[in-house]
């Protein structure tokens, strides 16, 4: 379907490639003119998305915008694409995040400029494309099209030990998606195409058994994405290597890829296997947000301490997601979204203190809310939301994931709450050492506070991070007709059994 | 020009027209006294850009021509444009590595040409006597273009090992070749199928396994090996180029046949065979590959590993796994020579000393080059959206269609092991600076390899992104022959 008579979609998935071109034929001399172009498609991007909200139909739960092209003949693969709100939303999301991401980083990248924005961009597209590809090969490309830009970020642009940590990142992330390439392959096998929309309309049509070995190759590419505990161990070394803009994205948006690919293709294609392994995948969602949490408040580092937290909170994702209730995997959708604005916006903090400091070390600070009061406002209102203090954004994704989980079960729902105390107490710790106290170190007499264009970075995060948590129905009612649909399909027996 | 009928010349043109070239440029070579050399690799050039047009003219037909010795089909027809492809793709490479080395050795090129008719007449070859001859023909000149630096150690040493180990499995597979006309009668693969077929028993087999072996060790799969990495060290590189690509395709091609035609009614025996053979060549060339210093070597065990994966399309017998493995064949000589090409880029990288601190902070200097070689190893790695991802990707797939599920497991997994080696080559040229000093490539990078790197790594693009280009014209050589 066309807006203005564009096919919307493609326009918003290939605009950042459009735009890296148009940086790729900038001079490299001409840095002003290169950041001007990469900010300016950046936020083009953002509005053609704001777009989408105009023509989408939320009570509807089906997909929406559908671009259907026949591509590869010989294996019936099509150009597909299409989006419902769940979709939506993350689009917004990597919109926004790549926007403030762009942003920020024009002060803070001086080499290689012309090379820094030409991946961002392309991550760019890879990440929209990744949300909108409703065809499992091509859903497949645009998740590999994601992996090159961001090794390239983190290895040219990150800190000391970036050639290590890209790597990793590189390494783990193809093994789980080439185990997920060999389960589409099967899937295939057994419903001859790689069509999303008819997989679901074909319904039960793979059996049990071989459901359960598509599952665990789904699980590798997805899980280590999340990543869930005990696949997570690529993740601190990526987010405290990356430089700001790649720890904001590979935060807010890469770990979302996972859980995304969780509940757009594991649940509803795999729904048998689903249930069956949905204990062992809480078990393990339920071990993330404690050990998560306990290790973040061991740490020295902020990046690496923010780095564990998302282990933490994503465990609150996937949680949601396999207890199976519509009310737990709708927050599980809302807290994806949460998670995104909170910890893109932490990794931006930190980034704006290292910028300063060149260090990320909590014992190098203390007492700089008496230097920098606009920052500290700021950290303070993202902490906060970190944490899941009601009003803001956090308390309502948690909230809805625990309601959702309580029925099931109290113990899971017990476990699970205690992430959210600990959370705090990592948190307000790191706040206190930060912020309060006397201001010893004389490296932090001269800071400057945050600057006009840093502020504006912020400004469009915090306004999310209120607006869902005061007013969240908006939000939920994008997600409310699709995830409703995906765990009809998964646990009929929730909509049956009266209570 | 007429004769009895099936002995027309006609369809048999692209190999009448090389011939012609090959024997003109050995004259050009001779006879003209400045700049002959390189005026030989002009003739070669433009003899192989005119068999290519022979080639589009021909007609494809199933019928059998020279009483049953040869078939013009489809089949052959897709096949012969790769060799010409890799054939061509050798003498541009070679053109500028004889301008670094300030010597040119002539012979090259018509040698080079030689071989390539004996490649398209053994993809055309029906009968194991024509296949034996053609084989031969490939094997002889690629024996010398693999010693022609006499003066350079390892160039000959390559040569010398080469030529012994090649005629061993040259004298094994005749052996394998005579068991096959002995149980069966004839040499025609029509008639000798069927009747191996029919028969049942030990005899067969041993026939298969020595034909088999003959044929393993020219397209280098494990346990065959041993030689592919010293004879790629050793040869210049453009000749390491056609070595790693031509013989390799046209030898798949040959096995293709045999395996179908030939052993087709041993078809669960040589794809068990053929699927321990893929697994070992993989996990063999990647791991050995991980371990090199020279990228000439790594490519070498590169080279290696890719002749596993097509393995895995050999062995998922059936249209689907031959339509993958001609797609891969196209793919990989582009991939490999493009691979190889990055070693001619400067003007001191000789091409036997290259090692990978040598490629360091190669993005600063020829940024244009840099990219495009990162497309190309994206494309022997296997990601999106590269040709080489579709073409691991239809191989996979024919090995799931026929439940060959770890098979292509095992394929997957090799696919990120490689990306180990891969991109250390990425890495030295992207992230890391230029050691101190000249570094091994610093010379003036050369305009005719970036030009070639760029169209190799656009062609991969497209081809990634639009396979059916290629897809559609495999999958009609395989259904017409």
């Amino acid at each position: 379907m066309n807006v203005l008579g564009i096919p919307i979609l493609t326009f918003v998935t290939f605009l950042p490639a459009a735009g890296m071109f148009v940086v790729l034929l900038l001079p490299g001399s001409r840095t002003r003119a290169i950041k001007i172009a990469a900010n300016v498609f950046a936020g083009l991007v953002f509005l053609a998305t704001l777009l989408l909200l105009v023509r989408f139909d939320a009570a509807s739960g089906d997909m929406q915008f559908v671009e259907r092209l026949p591509w590869i003949k010989a294996i019936g693969a099509q150009y597909l694409l299409g989006l419902d709100g769940i979709s939506l939303l993350l689009v917004l999301l990597t919109s926004l995040l790549t926007f403030v991401a762009t942003l920020s980083s024009w002060g803070a990248v001086k080499t290689r400029l012309k090379e820094y924005y030409v991946f961002m961009l392309l991550l760019e597209t890879g990440m929209i494309g990744v949300f909108l590809a409703l065809d499992l090969i091509l859903f497949y490309v645009f998740w590999e099209v994601v992996l090159v830009p961001m090794y390239f970020l983190i290895g040219v642009w990150g800190g000391e030990r970036r050639l290590y940590a890209a790597i990793k990142f590189f390494l783990y992330t193809l093994f789980g998606s080439v185990a997920m390439l060999v389960g589409i392959l099967v899937l295939r096998g057994a419903h001859q195409t790689f069509d999303w929309t008819a997989m679901v309309a074909a319904g039960a049509v793979v059996p049990a058994a071989l459901q359960g070995w598509i599952f665990l190759a789904f699980f590798l590419g997805f899980a280590i994405k999340v990543p869930m505990v005990p696949f997570h161990t690529w993740l601190p070394d990526a987010h405290v290597e990356a430089p700001t803009a790649g720890s904001v994205i590979l935060a807010g948006v890469l770990l979302k890829m996972g859980s995304y690919g969780f509940l757009r293709f594991s649940l509803p294609l795999l729904p048998d296997a689903s249930r069956r392994f949905a204990p062992v995948l809480v078990g393990l969602a339920l071990v993330a947000i404690v050990y998560g949490a306990l290790v973040s408040l061991m740490q020295k580092d902020m990046k690496k301490l923010i780095a564990y937290s998302s282990v933490s909170h994503m465990g609150f994702v996937m949680l949601g997601l396999f207890a199976l209730t519509p009310l737990a995997a709708k927050g599980a959708v809302l807290q994806m979204v949460n998670h995104g604005l909170s910890t893109g916006a932490l990794f931006l903090l930190v980034g704006v203190l290292y910028e300063r400091r060149h260090t990320r070390l909590i014992a190098e600070f203390g007492g700089l809310a008496a230097r920098m009061p606009v920052y500290a406002a700021v950290f303070l209102i993202i902490a906060m939301s970190s944490i899941g203090l009601p009003g803001l954004n956090g308390f309502v994704g948690e909230f809805m994931i625990l309601m959702g989980v309580f029925p099931v079960s109290w113990i899971w729902a017990a476990v699970a709450a205690t992430g959210i105390v600990l959370g705090a107490a990592y948190m307000l710790w790191l706040y206190q050492r930060v912020m309060f106290g006397r201001l010893e170190n004389p490296a932090n007499e001269t800071l400057r506070d945050l600057t006009v264009r840093e502020l504006a970075t912020f400004l469009p995060l915090i306004v999310l991070v209120f607006w869902i948590g005061i007013f969240p129905k908006p939000f939920l009612d994008l997600i409310d007709k699709p995830v409703e649909r995906i765990v009809r399909i998964v646990n009929p027996a929730h909509f049956e059994a009266p209570r | 020009m007429t004769g009895p009928a099936g002995y027309a010349p006609g369809p048999l043109a692209p190999e009448i027209v090389l011939l012609a070239a090959a024997i003109a440029a050995l004259a050009v070579h001779l006879f003209v006294e400045r700049g002959g050399r390189r005026a030989a690799g002009y003739v070669s050039l433009a003899g192989i850009a005119a068999a290519g047009a022979a080639l589009a003219l021909t007609p494809p037909s199933a019928a059998a021509l020279f009483g049953g010795h040869l078939a013009v089909d489809a089949f052959a027809l897709y096949v012969k444009a790769v060799v010409l492809l890799a054939g061509g793709l050798t003498i541009v490479l070679a053109f500028r590595f004889f301008d670094v080395e300030r010597g040119e050795p002539g012979e090259v090129y018509p040698l080079a040409l030689l071989a390539m008719v004996g490649m398209m007449a053994a993809v055309s070859a029906t009968d194991i006597v024509t296949t034996y001859v053609s084989f031969e023909l490939f094997a002889i000149p690629s024996y010398v273009l693999a010693g022609i630096f006499k003066k350079e150690r390892r160039s000959a040493e390559a040569g010398i090992k080469y030529f012994f180990l090649g005629t061993l499995s040259s004298a094994i597979m005749l052996l394998g070749l005579a068991f096959v006309f002995g149980l069966s009668g004839s040499t025609a693969y029509a008639e000798a199928g069927p009747a191996l077929a029919r028969l049942d028993g030990s005899a067969v087999l041993v026939a298969m396994s020595l034909v088999f072996a003959g044929l393993f060790f020219k397209a280098s799969l494990v346990p065959f090996h041993m030689w592919a990495p010293d004879v790629y060290e050793g040869a210049a590189t453009p000749l390491a180029v056609f070595l790693s690509t031509a013989p390799k395709v046209a030898v798949v091609a040959v096995l293709v046949r045999v395996m179908t035609s030939l052993f087709g009614g041993q078809a669960p025996a040589w794809s068990a065979v053929l699927q321990v053979v893929s697994v070992a060549t993989m996990f063999w060339g990647n791991l050995a590959a991980m371990t090199q210093k020279s990228v000439k070597r790594m490519l070498g065990y590169s080279a290696i590993a890719q002749a596993g994966y097509v393995a895995i399309g050999l062995s998922a017998w059936g249209e689907t796994g031959r339509t993958a493995v001609l797609f891969y064949l196209a793919v990989y000589v582009v991939m490999n020579a493009a691979a190889f090409g990055l070693i001619l880029l400067a003007d001191g990288g000789r091409g036997f000393d290259e090692t990978v601190d040598g490629l360091r902070g190669l993005v600063r200097r020829a940024p244009v080059a840099a990219v495009s070689v990162l497309v190309v190893l994206l494309a022997l790695a296997g990601i999106p959206p590269t040709a080489g991802f579709m073409g691991k990707y239809f191989l996979f797939n024919a090995a799931v269609g026929k439940g060959l599920v770890l098979l292509a497991a095992a394929g997957a997994l090799n696919s990120v092991l490689s990306l180990f080696y891969y991109f250390r080559l990425g890495r030295a040229m992207f992230l890391e600076e230029a050691l101190p000093g000249p570094a091994p490539s610093a010379g003036r990078v050369s305009l005719l390899v970036t030009v070639f790197l760029a169209v190799a790594a656009a062609a991969l693009l497209v081809l990634g992104l639009l396979p059916d280009l290629l897809t559609t014209p495999a999958a009609r050589a395989i259904l017409e022959y």
